[in-house]
């Protein structure tokens, strides 16, 4: 009887040993900090040893509600993300169809080319730009002047300024997003290829009725990944290029909490701005993870 | 009370013998003029070379925080268990650091006399910054006073005097219009916005116009009053005129230094990077910061204090000596020759051995140190939230002197929302 119990007893507990390393990282590094970021928000705080943190309720995220860059951020958000689908996901899923059918050494030297933006690091990319866009001695605009066009202020000019940040995003990432259309292109199952052109299936038809839905699924993660995480990659352009200016027409939602949350390590601010980012973004990918599902096919 | 005594005994015999054998001390050493080479990383660098090539005991590891940033850096570090044992503090910041961070004054970790004879031979006002309830908890280091940098040659392709410079902002106005007529360069910049710039040249145009940003007792906000609106009216007339790009500072330098702009009010801790650009190309000349017609001009001093922070009184001792090195004649002289802030030392100023030939070669920065006779405070910011106060009255600033939307209007919001923020 005891020996049932005791065996009993450790059927049930060993489901919870075995999950107990992974349950304790989440716990650890996920909802505890997430917990205690829930507590400094409602503090004002800057992490003082020798500073009392004092009780705020919701002043934190009152004040980062109503300031007034808010309104101008967020529309530069979505402004920013939605000029950047074309640059993450239709530009790069035309490259790699379009050498998907090229042989021997060129696919790899187009792909290669196209790559190398990724590994060149945002902060020297930054610097590169900068020097390429200058109004007086950058490349581009020694281009512009060529033509008999006047030297344009990419960076300076408030109606430019969050295109250009965008574009060097977008640059950035096309290498990324186009080795992932390629490798999902050279997943895809051959035989339905041929079996179209065995049926007299032009080359557009192929792509459009077989290539593209058998893609869905990449493409939506493409777009999923561009809308919670294209804000965040601009990031560092953002910092090092405009410092959000001139007059907040390159602010995104991201550098402006940043901005007012990090500056001076505020605590209950920064955490308050986190958890905002964090709701905002979470219903985001929910409804991106809900579309998903019903837009993607899958060849079962 | 008689354990310190020993400690100071010891501290002045181990200053009276630097050179002795002893455990060597590493001090690490937040130094933001280190972060750029625009702003004197090369001579910083040189002075911090000259003083442990005398003190072979004491290993100075230099930390280079970017100005905007030295706070943020000094306080994450000391958080973290790894601050700073000496740390250059910028004068906004100084009351922050001392009451949050523990800071003892000088008096009680320096030997008096030797403190005492350091002191005297620097300026009054210089060494009153680091002074705070009448104690010294920062050595006033490097100082710079705004200055109307402007390209001669420009000038006189727009027709002006180069000897006779605009003193009035009607005058800086009237000025850039002529030269961008001309010559189709910029006709003024400033460096009054931007992350790195904070309020110190805002409130020396504030106070110019006869506002200020916050009241003296530092608990209400006043740059929504008149004053400061009419003077941020009158650099929005210069935008206006199309004459004025609003450029990060890097680019403003670059600007500058390459001939494509007429004017640029800025600190004088640029000095050098636009004499290095003007150099065979063009002549580089300075004046006193403009004045509003018929009200006094009161220039804000940027600059920053050494601030001992380790507890260890082996490092204190180092750290004290690097300091009394950073100040010395022969520092100034490299400051102020080679990156372009103030002597806070007279004797360096008269001394043939030191700055003298260098003054009278430079006429360039006779208009800084005439402007040290007359400096304002730049005064910090109250409370916790200081920084966001900061970035939300200049916000509304620069709107209102580059943006469509209206200056008072604007003003006024920011100072209610800003005002939210004091302590109460």
């Amino acid at each position: 009887m005891a020996r049932t119990f005791g065996h009993r007893t450790r059927e049930a507990l060993a489901p919870w040993l075995y999950l107990a390393p992974a349950l304790g990282a989440v716990v650890a590094f996920t909802y505890a900090p997430l917990g205690y970021a829930g507590w400094l928000s409602l503090h004002q705080w800057n992490m003082m040893p020798m500073v009392e943190p004092r009780f705020v309720g919701l002043d934190n995220f009152t004040n980062l509600l109503t300031l007034p860059e808010l309104e101008q951020a967020l529309a530069n958000t979505a402004l920013h993300l939605a000029a950047l689908l074309p640059l993450t996901v239709v530009l790069p899923v035309a490259i790699a169809i379009l050498t998907q059918e090229l042989r021997g050494p060129w696919r790899n030297i187009y792909r290669g080319l196209i790559f190398v933006p990724l590994i060149i690091a945002p902060i020297v990319a930054a610097a590169v730009w900068r020097w390429l866009l200058d109004p007086r001695f950058g490349m581009v605009n020694a281009g512009f002047k060529a033509l008999g066009l006047g030297p344009v202020a990419f960076l300076q000019d408030p109606d430019l300024a969050l295109w250009t940040i965008t574009w060097i995003t977008g640059w950035k990432l096309i290498g990324f997003s186009t080795l992932l259309v390629s490798a999902s292109l050279a997943g895809l199952n051959p035989s339905l290829i041929e079996a179209a052109r065995l049926d007299g299936a032009s080359e557009w038809q192929v792509t459009r009725r077989i290539r593209l839905p058998l893609l869905s699924p990449t493409i939506s993660l493409l777009v999923l990944l561009t809308i919670l995480l294209g804000a965040q990659w601009s990031f560092a352009y953002i910092h090092v290029l405009t410092g959000g200016g001139p007059l907040g027409s390159s602010n995104t939602i991201w550098y402006l909490l940043w901005q007012f949350g990090f500056g001076s390590l505020a605590a209950g601010w920064a955490s308050a701005a986190g958890l905002l980012l964090f709701a905002g973004f979470g219903t985001a990918a929910l409804f991106l993870l809900w579309l998903m599902r019903r837009v993607s096919f899958h060849d079962d | 009370m008689l354990r310190r005594r020993h400690a100071l005994g010891l501290a002045g015999a181990a200053l009276a013998v630097p050179a002795q054998a002893q455990a060597p001390v590493n001090i690490r050493f937040y130094n933001y003029n280190l972060a750029s080479a625009g702003l004197g990383r090369d001579a910083t660098l040189e002075m911090i070379a000259s003083f442990t090539a005398a003190n072979p005991g004491v290993k100075v590891e230099g930390v280079a925080p970017p100005s905007g940033e030295v706070m943020a850096r000094i306080q994450a570090d000391v958080i973290a268990g790894n601050g700073p044992d000496l740390a250059q503090v910028i004068f906004a910041d100084l009351a922050y650091v001392v009451e949050n961070f523990g800071i003892r004054p000088l008096e009680e970790i320096v030997p008096a006399e030797d403190l005492r004879s350091h002191l005297a031979g620097m300026l009054p006002n210089g060494v009153e910054l680091g002074r705070l309830d009448g104690k010294t908890y920062g050595l006033a280091y490097v100082f710079s006073t705004p200055v109307l940098f402007y390209n001669a040659d420009l000038f006189r392709a727009a027709g002006l005097n180069p000897e006779a410079p605009p003193a009035t902002w009607e005058e800086v106005r009237e000025a850039a219009i002529a030269i961008h007529k001309a010559t189709g360069k910029a006709g003024l910049i400033t460096g009054i916005f931007g992350p790195s710039a904070y309020d110190w040249l805002f409130q020396g145009v504030i106070l110019s116009a006869g506002g200020r940003v916050l009241s003296p007792d530092r608990r209400r906000l006043t740059f929504a009053e008149p004053e400061a609106v009419a003077a941020v009216r009158m650099l929005r007339s210069i935008a206006e005129a199309g004459v004025m790009p609003n450029l990060k500072s890097d680019a403003q330098i670059e600007t500058m230094s390459t001939g494509n702009a007429g004017m640029y009010l800025q600190t004088s801790a640029v000095q050098s990077a636009l004499l290095r650009g003007a150099a065979n190309r063009f002549e580089l000349r300075a004046a006193a910061m403009p004045a509003f017609t018929g009200k006094p001009v009161r220039p804000t001093n940027s600059g920053s204090a050494l601030v001992i922070m380790t507890k260890d009184p082996a490092r204190q001792r180092a750290a004290w000596a690097l300091m009394k090195h950073l100040t010395s004649d022969y520092a100034y002289t490299i400051i102020t020759s080679r990156i372009g802030y103030l002597p806070l030392r007279p004797s360096a100023i008269e001394s043939e051995q030191h700055l003298a030939p260098w003054i009278r070669a430079n006429p360039i920065v006779r208009p800084n140190l005439a402007q040290l006779a007359n400096l304002s405070p730049w005064v910090p910011h109250a409370g916790p939230s200081y920084r966001q106060i900061l970035t939300t009255m200049m916000n509304a600033a620069e709107e209102g002197v580059f943006g469509k939307r209206d200056p008072e209007e604007l003003l006024a919001a920011a100072q209610r929302r800003a005002q939210a923020l004091m302590p109460r």
